[in-house]
């Protein structure tokens, strides 16, 4: 089924540089199914509006929009509506009316405007194709399926229960796929290069296996046939037939890494900060090194210390002063590594050193909302 | 720290709420009348959902139901309110920073609402300090006069309602089950209305049920809802609707 | 899909309600809390839940734990976890160190609800030194939003680390009124908790 799947996505790849389907813009829903998604749509819409977790900051709002514009084409970006919104995980989401929602942990992940087209482009895919509808159609149709069956013979519900959801995941594979190309087909089109996919595809599943391995897991060799319930395709696949397709279409351009990072840099250390306390060692490491694949900044060797004293053992807390020692010296701005790099100290019992470097904090930020309690902590 | 356990447990409660497990559905707060034709009346914007549910159990939004029940039951609220004398006034819905404030406030309602039904409707489950007699003590606290939109205005009325009718299928499943001796609802039908004091913020009244009747897609189905809606409505009883 | 197989499943099982046995909390009397030698002594009644959020925590409120909430921790051990874990495979809790220093226990139960709860939304806004249980401790202040509400909930805190277990008590309501009306009633609590 998913081998079909791959194999009908190489032949859309293959046409992915010619031009684009022609767009409807302005599109109204037709059918029961169709305005009562909508509606649900719109109801959702009404209190995003009102959310605390959307990022409101204008700036950030039209940069990203700018890009969405960029990667689509004008007249496709005109019919959404987009908000970015601060949840820490790589997700970004398509609404049938055209609410686009994008989560800051998306932004934190790619390293430049092309991929961040790329992911954009992809769930814009979903809403060009009118996925939404069909996943849904297909969703009621399997459940009525398993009601019957659990009533009418127990026993063969479990086998039935895993091998009709094996049937849905690999019709949502196959929507996954076809979003994908068309995400491709939107970069060939756009100023940005279209292999700009699979290196995030990549990345994600390194950043998986340093999860699992984090966490004393087991990691998976990679993944040529994607877990029975997972609704996207392996991401090994999927950055496979990317890649093939994108060198079929043979598109340079500039990525504009330059450009993306300034524009996020005012928010980057409280993306990091949500990303820290998830409790995800593994991950977050990995997700560090790579954005210090240019080097490691002040900023970026304080998350590490803050990750590393976090998770508290004696040698993380000896590793979290040395990187402490490092963004201070590297001239971080914040008066926090001082206090980091103190509280490491006194928990790795170098009291002395521990409480010069907490003193150091109080002098610089006698304010600070816990100046008391480190000031009971250093004696005053 | 319960918040995500609680929220299981509501929706252990509020899904599967048989009718074994005996549910109050009205409280009052004791003394608390209401003369016709003295209050002003502001209603919130009603939370109305209408679909169908598929054998799976599944809600299927349906956008036309939902139109047509908004219509129907803002009418009919309309003319129960008309009788008792009383005039209603929708909210005029603000933008911006009030907006967000008014928000605030109508989660604060479901939340409020959410725990009269876990915590005082279902005896089983109700606190001891609310166990004594004629008790109804509830509230969203004096804040709530400060919500735009309601300046002059004594109550706000705030209206939920969440249809889920049984499809074909579903209902051919339930009998089936029925046969089985397994219990499958078919269809769910729940709404609640209750009505604040804008000056104090307390709830004088709340009437939530989880298994109501009345097909809000008609006329006269969502005159019958709004007369169970306001079963036990302080003033006037309303039984003069459920009779149309 | 998933919420779909869930919705069969809770309507094949069929479940009754739960009965979860809440109690009364008469003031005035020294009662201990949380399955552990912790003890406080309310000046007010409270319900206790008949529902706990992990092995050695007890929760109380007034008008229900969406509305005002206090919970007792009552000596959860190094390798644990402050409640009990939601998705432990995909989202585990991080755990008590018996060498954590107090002002790691904020950042402890800050991370513990952004995970458990999933939401970035919640912060801690003060932290200072306090005693709690007769131990030199921290009293600590913090915020929170829940995804899927906009209620947006304030929390007060006192802990100690003793003989390597932390010990805490938290109370949180909605910002909205609830926060400010039982504060005080909280503190007393707080104040009167022994071990």
């Amino acid at each position: 089924m998913k081998r079909l799947a791959v194999l009908s996505g190489i032949a859309f790849a293959l046409t992915a540089a010619a031009p684009l389907p022609p767009y409807t813009p302005a599109y109204e829903p037709t059918g029961v199914d169709e305005r009562g998604m909508w509606m649900q749509a719109d109801e959702a819409e009404r209190q995003m509006r009102d959310s605390p977790f959307v990022l409101r900051d204008p700036a950030l709002n039209a940069y990203v929009r700018g890009i969405l514009c960029r990667t689509v084409g004008q007249d496709r970006c005109q019919s959404t509506r987009l908000y970015i919104q601060r949840l820490p995980i790589f997700n970004a989401t398509m609404y049938p009316n055209g609410m686009m929602t994008v989560w800051s942990g998306l932004l934190l992940r790619v390293r430049n405007e092309a991929e961040l087209g790329a992911v954009l482009g992809h769930e814009f895919g979903h809403f060009e194709q009118r996925h939404t509808l069909e996943g849904f159609k297909r969703a009621r149709g399997l459940g009525d399926l398993l009601t019957w069956t659990a009533l009418l013979s127990p026993t063969l519900y479990s086998s039935m229960a895993t091998s009709v959801i094996g049937g849905f995941y690999s019709f949502s594979r196959g929507q996954e796929t076809e979003a994908d190309l068309l995400g491709l087909a939107y970069l060939a089109q756009s100023p940005y290069p279209a292999a700009s996919a699979t290196p995030v595809w990549e990345r994600l599943m390194a950043e998986a296996d340093a999860t699992a391995a984090g966490r004393k897991r087991k990691v998976k060799t990679h993944r040529y046939s994607a877990g029975f319930f997972a609704s996207h395709p392996t991401e090994l696949t999927r950055a496979t037939y990317l890649r093939d397709a994108a060198a079929k279409a043979n598109d340079p351009g500039d990525p504009a890494a330059a450009a993306y990072r300034a524009a996020l840099a005012p928010f980057i250390a409280d993306f990091l900060t949500d990303q820290i306390k998830l409790n995800d060692f593994g991950g977050t490491d990995y997700l560090l090194a790579q954005l210090a694949a240019d080097g490691w900044t002040p900023d970026l060797l304080y998350a590490r210390a803050e990750l590393y004293r976090q998770r508290g053992n004696p040698r993380d807390l000896a590793s979290a002063a040395q990187f402490y020692q490092q963004a201070i010296d590297g001239g971080f701005a914040g008066a926090e590594a001082q206090r980091g790099l103190g509280l490491s100290l006194l928990r790795s019992q170098q009291l002395e050193a521990g409480k010069a470097a907490l003193r150091r904090y109080l002098d610089a930020k006698p304010g600070a909302p816990d100046a008391a309690m480190i000031g009971a902590l250093v004696g005053q | 720290m319960r918040g995500f356990f609680k929220s299981l447990v509501t929706v252990a409660l509020l899904a599967t709420a048989l009718p074994t497990a005996a549910q109050e559905k009205t409280g009052n707060k004791p003394g608390f009348t209401l003369t016709p034709g003295t209050a002003r009346i502001v209603l919130m914007r009603p939370s109305i959902r209408v679909g169908e549910q598929s054998t799976g159990g599944m809600f299927e939004p349906n956008a036309d139901w939902t139109l047509q029940a908004r219509d129907m039951l803002g009418r009919a609220i309309g003319s129960v309110q008309g009788q008792l004398g009383n005039s209603v006034v929708d909210l005029v819905e603000p933008v911006g920073a009030d907006a967000s404030a008014l928000a605030e406030y109508q989660a604060l309602f479901t939340t409020l609402a959410d725990s009269v039904i876990v915590y005082q409707f279902f005896p089983g489950n109700r606190l001891p300090t609310k166990k004594r007699k004629g008790q109804f003590s509830w509230t969203l606290g004096p804040g709530v006069a400060s919500l735009p939109g309601l300046k002059g205005a004594d109550y706000a009325l705030f209206v939920t309602t969440d249809d889920q009718f049984g499809s074909a299928g579903r209902k051919a499943v339930q009998l089936l089950a029925a046969l089985g001796g397994v219990g499958i609802t078919s269809g769910v039908h729940k709404g609640f209305a209750g009505l604040v004091d804008i000056k104090t913020g307390d709830l004088v009244w709340l009437n939530a049920d989880l298994q109501m009747g009345g097909d809000v897609r008609t006329e006269e189905g969502a005159q019958k809802r709004v007369a169970q809606l306001f079963e036990g409505f302080p003033g006037r009883p309303v039984a003069s609707a459920a009779g149309q | 899909m998933i919420r779909m197989m869930g919705a069969t499943v809770a309507l094949l099982v069929a479940a009754s309600p739960v009965q979860a046995g809440n109690s009364l909390i008469a003031p005035g009397a020294k009662i201990l809390v949380a399955k552990s030698a912790l003890a406080v002594t309310p000046a007010s009644e409270w319900n206790k839940l008949g529902a706990r959020p992990g092995r050695n925590s007890e929760s109380w409120t007034l008008d229900g734990d969406g509305l005002n909430e206090i919970t007792f921790y009552g000596g959860i051990p190094d390798g644990r976890t402050l409640f009990r874990e939601v998705d432990k495979r995909n989202r585990p809790l991080p755990k008590v160190s018996g060498t954590m220093l107090i002002t790691d226990i904020p950042a402890l139960l800050e991370s513990s609800y952004r995970i458990a709860l999933n939401t970035p939304l919640m912060s801690i806004d003060s932290v200072e030194p306090a005693r709690f249980a007769g131990a030199a401790g921290v009293r600590f202040t913090y915020s929170y939003t829940r995804p899927d509400s906009e209620v947006r909930r304030l929390g007060e805190a006192r802990a100690a680390m003793i003989g390597g277990l932390l010990y805490m008590t938290t109370y949180e309501a909605p910002a909205l009124y609830y926060f400010e009306r039982d504060l005080t009633a909280f503190r007393q609590i707080a104040d009167s908790a022994a071990l």
